[in-house]
């Protein structure tokens, strides 16, 4: 399993083309929010939250395609699975190796975010990270499966949006309050926060016992 | 009241559509039957010749 | 050979095939002239709340279809059986189609009740969300093409489906309050609601069964026509 998730790492060190066009996309999906919105809108805590969220699913759906398209081009789940290990151990590794790439994207676009709306760091300094990985975690979980799924499907751009986005309603509107509490200073650890970690150990589970099933010939 | 005819004549028209759905493609199938016994056909014709 | 398997499926369907249509049209006369002879006016709405006994009804075998969806998907992953495949894609064909009746005939009582035609109230979020699941699981079966494979995709999209209801929900609730539920029913309403009801669940059987007829059909003629290619 620390073999597959070296190897992703390594692959990504090289060329570092996947962090780079996810920042650079997360990047010009908050451009267009901010040309939409007015600037008392942007000033906003809840609006500012939304976009952090919008940019990150947005970007993150097509970094996790990517990395598993990647593998199905290669044929890399066939050899992976003549390999004496057990497959949820193949979906911790790919579920680890998105985890890292969204956080390491993450941890640039989130402050970058925070200073161009001019919503306040000081608040957030512990919260924020906290809340982005949790819920990093939680989309990496519920993305990896579905786009082991997607990527061995005709039109596989389009049906990962199709499967995730209604899947991952829960986490979105949790995510969402939780940072906007977070940015209007108030107390964020309350029920959203609960469930936001219950979808996470969730789909965690979930992913780990039925991966098995996705990616067997 | 007009609302409650579209609500009825709504559930009718979704229920219709998809039970004619379900028998355009359950023709289908019978056309595949047919091809199959033809296809039998033949085939035991030639082998008895 | 494959005949026998056919001559089974052909003896089952006879009792269903000659029963359940009319047991079907009879439930549904009598729900129809239950709702427009027998039950009286809603008080504060009047005419249109008559639409609440097919609505309902509606969404409950939208969440009927969902539960066959996610126990069919595991009984297939469990056991690998074939049928319950089947069974679980006309399941989710249904639950879609009585999910959009849900999403046609809410927005047609909202609208003279409420004046609009839609509110993010929690019961139409959820089943709008729903509504996009079940598009999700059809969609994939459509492009994932026919094989064996795209079985287990299916039968995984759909316990994580269901796995994702009850989150969904208490996300959705927290998100917009609690909406007030069926006050008390008159013994009339009660009534109707309950052969309404019961049409309901002839009309989802009947359609289930011929939908899933057509599948067990098309995978014979499927192996039968392997079976002939390979012979010649």
């Amino acid at each position: 399993m620390w073999a597959i998730l070296w190897k992703d790492l390594l692959l990504e060190l090289r060329t570092k083309e996947r962090v780079s066009s996810l920042f650079v996309l997360a990047l010009l999906i908050i451009l267009v929010f901010v040309f939409a919105l007015t600037p008392e809108q942007l000033k906003q805590p809840a609006f500012g939250s939304a976009l952090l969220w919008v940019a990150l699913v947005f970007a993150g759906m097509l970094g996790i395609q990517r990395a598993l398209i990647l593998e199905q081009e290669r044929n890399c789940f066939t050899g992976l699975l003549l390999c004496p290990i057990d497959p949820g151990q193949v979906f911790f590794a790919k579920f680890l190796s998105n985890v890292f790439f969204l956080t390491v994207v993450e941890a640039v676009v989130a402050p970058l975010t925070l200073a161009l709306l001019g919503l306040p760091f000081s608040v957030s300094l512990l919260g924020l990270p906290l809340v982005l990985l949790c819920g990093i975690v939680g989309f990496s979980a519920l993305g990896t499966l579905c786009a082991a799924i997607a990527v061995r499907t005709r039109a596989r751009e389009i049906i990962l949006p199709l499967m995730l986005l209604p899947l991952l309603v829960p986490l979105f509107i949790a995510a969402v309050h939780v940072t906007g509490a977070l940015l209007a200073g108030e107390v964020w650890t309350g029920t959203w926060f609960r469930v936001l970690v219950a979808f996470d150990v969730i789909f965690v589970v979930i992913g780990w016992l039925t991966f098995g099933f996705v990616v067997q010939e | 009241m007009s609302y409650l005819f579209a609500a009825f004549s709504v559930v009718w028209i979704v229920i219709f559509l998809y039970a004619l759905s379900i028998s355009r493609r359950q023709q289908e199938l019978s056309r595949e039957v047919e091809t199959l016994r033809r296809m039998t056909e033949e085939k035991t014709n030639t082998e008895s010749l | 050979m494959d005949g026998v398997r056919m001559n089974t499926v052909t003896s089952r369907s006879g009792l269903a095939d000659s029963f359940l249509p009319w047991l079907t049209c009879v439930a549904m006369l009598a729900a129809l002239a239950m709702v427009f002879l027998y039950v009286p006016n809603e008080r504060v709405q009047g005419e249109v709340q008559r639409i609440f006994y097919f609505h309902l009804p509606s969404a409950w075998m939208a969440f009927l279809g969902f539960f066959i969806v996610a126990g069919a998907s595991a009984a297939f992953l469990w056991q690998g059986k074939r049928s319950a495949d089947l069974l679980a894609q006309a399941a989710a064909e249904l639950g879609m189609v009585f999910c959009s009746l849900v999403l046609l005939t809410g927005p047609l009582w909202a609208r003279p009740i409420w004046g609009v035609w839609w509110t993010w109230d929690p019961r139409l979020t959820m089943t709008l969300v729903l509504w996009l699941i079940y598009a999700a699981y059809v969609l994939l079966r459509v492009f994932a093409g026919d094989n064996e494979t795209v079985a287990r995709y299916a039968a995984v999209l759909g316990i994580v489906g269901v796995i994702d209801i009850p989150l969904i929900y208490i996300s959705i609730r927290l998100w917009r309050g609690i909406h007030p539920k069926v006050e008390q029913m008159a013994p009339e309403m009660a009534w109707t609601l309950l052969v309404c009801t019961g049409a309901f669940v002839c009309v989802f059987t009947w359609l289930l069964w011929l939908r899933l007829r057509s599948l067990h059909l098309r995978d014979e003629i499927r192996a039968l026509r392997q079976h002939l290619v390979a012979a010649s």
